[in-house]
C-alpha cells in the first residue's frame, strides 16, 4: 500500500521548522529594530492558523467565506472573557474556545447548505457585520466599542509576556495547524471535501453525504480561526471590533488567493507575502517616494496594495505556490520545452 | 394615533427614496452579472467616482458661467455620462477581458481590489477634505396631506423608475438585449450564433458605468457630504441585489425598496417605540436578507439554476 506522502519529499520540512525557531536569534544578531520584525511575524502566524483554516473551506470545500474575520472576532473575545471574567486557565481556554467558534462556524453552515456561490459569500458577509455589532450591543462583558484589555498568556506555569516568547508560542501551533490540514487533506475526509468542491451531484452519487461534510468543514474551519483569535486576543493585549472589520475578512481571501487558493503551502506563502508587504515593503517604498511627492499615506498604500492584488490575480490565477511549481517543473525536465506539458 | 401612521408613511416614503438609490446601484451589480457573470464589487466605487466627476464639472462649468443655473447641472451631467462611457470601456479592457473564464472567487476579488484601487486613487486626487456638492433642486420640498417629499428624492424616484424600466424594455425587446441574454447563458454558443459577444461585453460595462455615474450624481446631493466612504453605499446596495435575486431587474427593484423601507422605518419610528432596534438599526438589512435567503436561497424573483453533470 502506498504512504500518504510517499510522492512528496518531506526531507526539507525539519530543517525549515529548525529555520523558524532559528529566525529570531538571527534577527536579533542582524537588526537592532527586530522587535518590531518579530511582531509583524507573530501576525504573520496567527493570520497563517486562520487562512489555512480559511484553505479548508473555500480552497477545498469550495465554500466562499467573506466573514472569516467574525469567527476571528468570536474566538478573541470568548477567550478574553473566559480567561479574564471567568477566570479559566489559558491552556484550557486553548481547547475551549476553539470549539465554540467551531459551533458558531456550525451556525453558519447551516444555511450554507441551502445558499451557494455569491450569496453564501454575502450570507457570510452579513453575519460578519452583525457578530460585530453583536459584540457591541453585550457591552457588559465584551466593553463595546471601547474594546477590551486581554491579560498575557501563560502556559503552564511559564508567563509569555512579549514579541519573542509570542513567537515561539505562535508559530508552535502555526506549525501544529499547517501539519494537520495536510492531514486533513490527504485523509477520507479532504478527499470527500475536494469531491464536493468539485461536482456536488457528482459527491453526492458517489456516497457523500454533502451536509455532513459541509458542516464538518465550517466546524473545522472555524476551530482554527478560534484558535487564531485565542492566539490574537493574548499576544495583542487589545482587541475591539475595529479589529474585525469586513476588510480584514476579505484580506484572508486575498492572501489564500495570492497563495494560490487549493493548497495548503499556498495559504501559509501568501499569508507571509501579504503580511511583510503591507507592513515592510510598501512603507519602505512610500518613504522612498515621500520625499518627491505629498502623498497621503494610507491610500498610497492601499493604492499599491490593490494594484499588486489586481495584476497578481489576472497574470497569475496560480498564485505563489503555483508559481513555484511551474518553476519546479521547468528545473526538472530543462533541456525540454516545458510549454508543450505545462500551459 | 394618526401621528403614527403619518410617520410611518413619511419615513416609508424617504424609505422608498433610499430604496431607489439602493435598487439604482444593484441595477449596476445586475446589468453586469446579467451578461458577463461577473459579480462587481466596484459599482459602489464607481458611483462615487461619478460623484467626484460630476462635482468637478459643477464647479467648472459654474465658474465658466459665472452663476449657478440649471443649465450647469444639465452640462455637468452630460459631461459626466460622456466620462461614464469612457470609464466603462477602460473597465471592460481592464477587469471584464483578462478575467474571462476564470472562477468565480478570482473575479470577485478581481473587482474588490479594483474597489480598493479606485477608492484611494479617488482619495489621493482629491484630497482628504469632504466636499459639500451643491443640489440642483436646492432645499425646495413639496408638502401633500401631511407628508413632505423634498423635490430630491422626487427626482430620485423618477429616475430610478425612468432607467429601470428603459432597462427591463431593453433586455426582453429589443435584439441588443436578448443578445446579451444569450451571452450570459453562453458566450460560445453565443458567438457561434454570430452575436458579437465583445461588444456586448462593453455595452454592458458602459451601460453599468452610466448607471453607477447617474446614482453617484443622485445620492451626492442627498449625503451632505461627499467623501470616499459614500462608496460603502454599494456594499449597502448588496444585500438589495441579493435579495431581489442576483440577475433580476425587477429583484433589484423590490429588494432595494424593500431594505430601504426597513431600514428607514427602523431607525425612525421602530427605534423610537422598542429601545433594543438601537442595537441592530445597522444591520436589519442583513438578517432579513440571510432570513429570506433561508427561505428562498435564490431570492425573491431569481430563478434556481439547475446543473447538468
Amino acid at each position: 500500500m502506498k504512504g500518504r506522502y510517499e510522492d512528496e519529499n518531506l526531507n526539507w520540512i525539519p530543517l525549515l521548522i529548525l529555520a523558524v525557531f532559528l529566525l529570531p536569534f538571527v534577527l536579533k544578531g542582524v537588526t537592532f529594530s527586530y522587535k518590531y520584525y518579530l511582531y509583524i511575524l507573530n501576525m504573520a502566524g496567527i493570520y497563517i492558523i486562520l487562512t489555512v483554516g480559511l484553505d479548508l473551506l473555500s480552497g477545498f470545500t469550495g465554500l466562499m467565506s467573506l466573514g472569516h474575520a467574525a469567527f476571528l472576532a468570536i474566538g478573541a473575545y470568548t477567550s478574553a472573557i473566559l480567561v479574564d471574567q471567568v477566570g479559566l486557565p489559558f491552556e484550557l481556554s486553548l481547547i475551549i474556545t476553539p470549539v465554540i467558534v467551531g459551533l458558531f462556524g456550525l451556525v453558519i453552515g447551516f444555511p450554507a447548505l441551502r445558499i451557494k456561490g455569491i450569496y453564501l459569500g454575502l450570507t457570510t458577509m452579513g453575519f460578519g457585520f452583525i457578530v460585530k455589532r453583536l459584540i457591541i450591543a453585550f457591552r457588559e462583558w465584551t466593553g463595546g466599542s471601547a474594546g477590551l484589555h486581554v491579560s498575557s498568556a501563560s502556559i503552564f506555569g511559564y508567563p509569555i509576556k512579549n514579541d519573542w516568547d509570542n513567537y515561539f508560542m505562535i508559530y508552535t501551533f502555526a506549525i501544529l495547524a499547517i501539519i494537520m490540514t495536510r492531514r486533513i487533506i490527504k485523509s477520507k475526509l479532504g478527499r470527500a471535501f475536494m469531491a464536493i468542491r468539485d461536482s456536488e451531484q457528482a459527491a453526492q452519487a458517489s456516497g457523500i453525504n454533502l451536509a455532513k461534510y459541509k458542516l464538518i468543514s465550517f466546524f473545522i474551519s472555524g476551530m482554527f480561526a478560534g484558535f487564531a483569535g485565542v492566539l490574537f486576543a493574548h499576544t495583542s493585549h487589545f482587541i475591539s471590533t475595529d479589529h474585525f472589520d469586513i476588510t480584514l475578512s476579505i484580506f484572508f481571501i486575498v492572501m489564500v488567493l495570492i497563495g494560490g487558493i487549493g493548497s495548503i503551502y499556498g495559504a501559509v506563502l501568501g499569508t507571509l507575502f501579504v503580511v511583510l508587504m503591507e507592513n515592510m515593503f510598501i512603507p519602505l517604498f512610500e518613504d522612498a517616494l515621500s520625499q518627491y511627492v505629498n502623498l497621503n499615506a494610507g491610500d498610497f498604500q492601499a493604492f499599491i496594495f490593490g494594484l499588486i492584488m489586481l495584476i497578481f490575480i489576472i497574470f497569475q490565477p496560480l498564485g505563489l505556490y503555483g508559481m513555484w511549481l511551474k518553476m519546479r517543473i521547468y528545473w526538472k525536465i530543462f533541456p525540454f520545452n516545458p510549454r508543450k506539458r505545462f500551459t | 394615533m394618526s401621528d403614527l401612521l403619518t410617520g410611518l408613511l413619511q419615513e416609508s416614503v424617504s424609505g422608498i427614496a433610499l430604496g431607489c438609490i439602493y435598487a439604482l446601484i444593484a441595477l449596476g451589480f445586475t446589468l453586469i452579472y446579467k451578461a458577463t457573470e461577473v459579480v462587481n464589487f466596484a459599482q459602489g466605487e464607481i458611483m462615487m467616482v461619478g460623484a467626484y466627476i460630476n462635482f468637478f464639472f459643477v464647479t467648472q462649468f459654474s465658474a465658466m458661467a459665472g452663476e449657478l443655473t440649471g443649465w450647469v447641472f444639465l452640462a455637468a451631467l452630460f459631461c459626466s455620462i460622456i466620462f461614464a462611457v469612457l470609464f466603462g470601456i477602460i473597465l471592460d479592457y481592464v477587469i471584464n477581458r483578462p478575467m474571462k473564464d476564470e472562477p468565480v472567487f478570482s473575479i470577485i476579488m478581481a473587482t474588490i481590489s479594483l474597489a480598493i484601487i479606485l477608492r484611494s486613487l479617488t482619495a489621493m486626487i482629491a484630497g482628504p477634505i469632504s466636499l459639500v456638492p451643491v443640489s440642483p433642486f436646492g432645499d425646495s420640498t413639496i408638502k401633500t396631506a401631511g407628508i413632505v417629499i423634498s423635490v430630491l428624492d422626487l427626482a430620485i424616484i423618477i429616475c430610478a423608475v425612468i432607467l429601470m424600466s428603459l432597462f427591463f424594455f431593453f433586455f426582453n425587446k429589443t435584439r441588443w438585449g436578448i443578445a446579451m441574454k444569450a451571452t450570459s447563458e453562453d458566450s460560445e454558443a453565443a458567438q457561434l450564433m454570430g452575436i458579437p459577444v465583445k461588444q456586448v461585453y462593453r455595452i454592458v460595462w458602459v451601460f453599468a458605468a452610466i448607471v453607477g455615474v447617474i446614482s453617484g450624481v443622485l445620492l451626492a446631493p442627498r449625503m451632505a457630504l461627499l467623501d470616499t466612504t459614500m462608496s460603502y453605499l454599494g456594499l449597502k446596495a448588496f444585500p438589495a441585489a441579493i435579495l431581489g435575486g442576483f440577475g433580476s431587474i425587477p429583484g433589484a427593484v423590490a429588494g432595494g425598496i424593500i431594505l430601504g423601507v426597513i431600514e428607514t422605518v427602523s431607525m425612525g419610528t421602530l427605534s423610537f417605540h422598542f429601545e433594543w432596534i438601537k442595537e441592530i438599526n445597522d444591520i436589519i438589512v442583513w438578517i432579513v436578507l440571510i432570513a429570506v435567503l433561508m427561505i428562498r436561497p435564490d431570492g425573491l424573483f431569481g430563478i434556481a439554476k439547475v446543473k447538468r453533470v
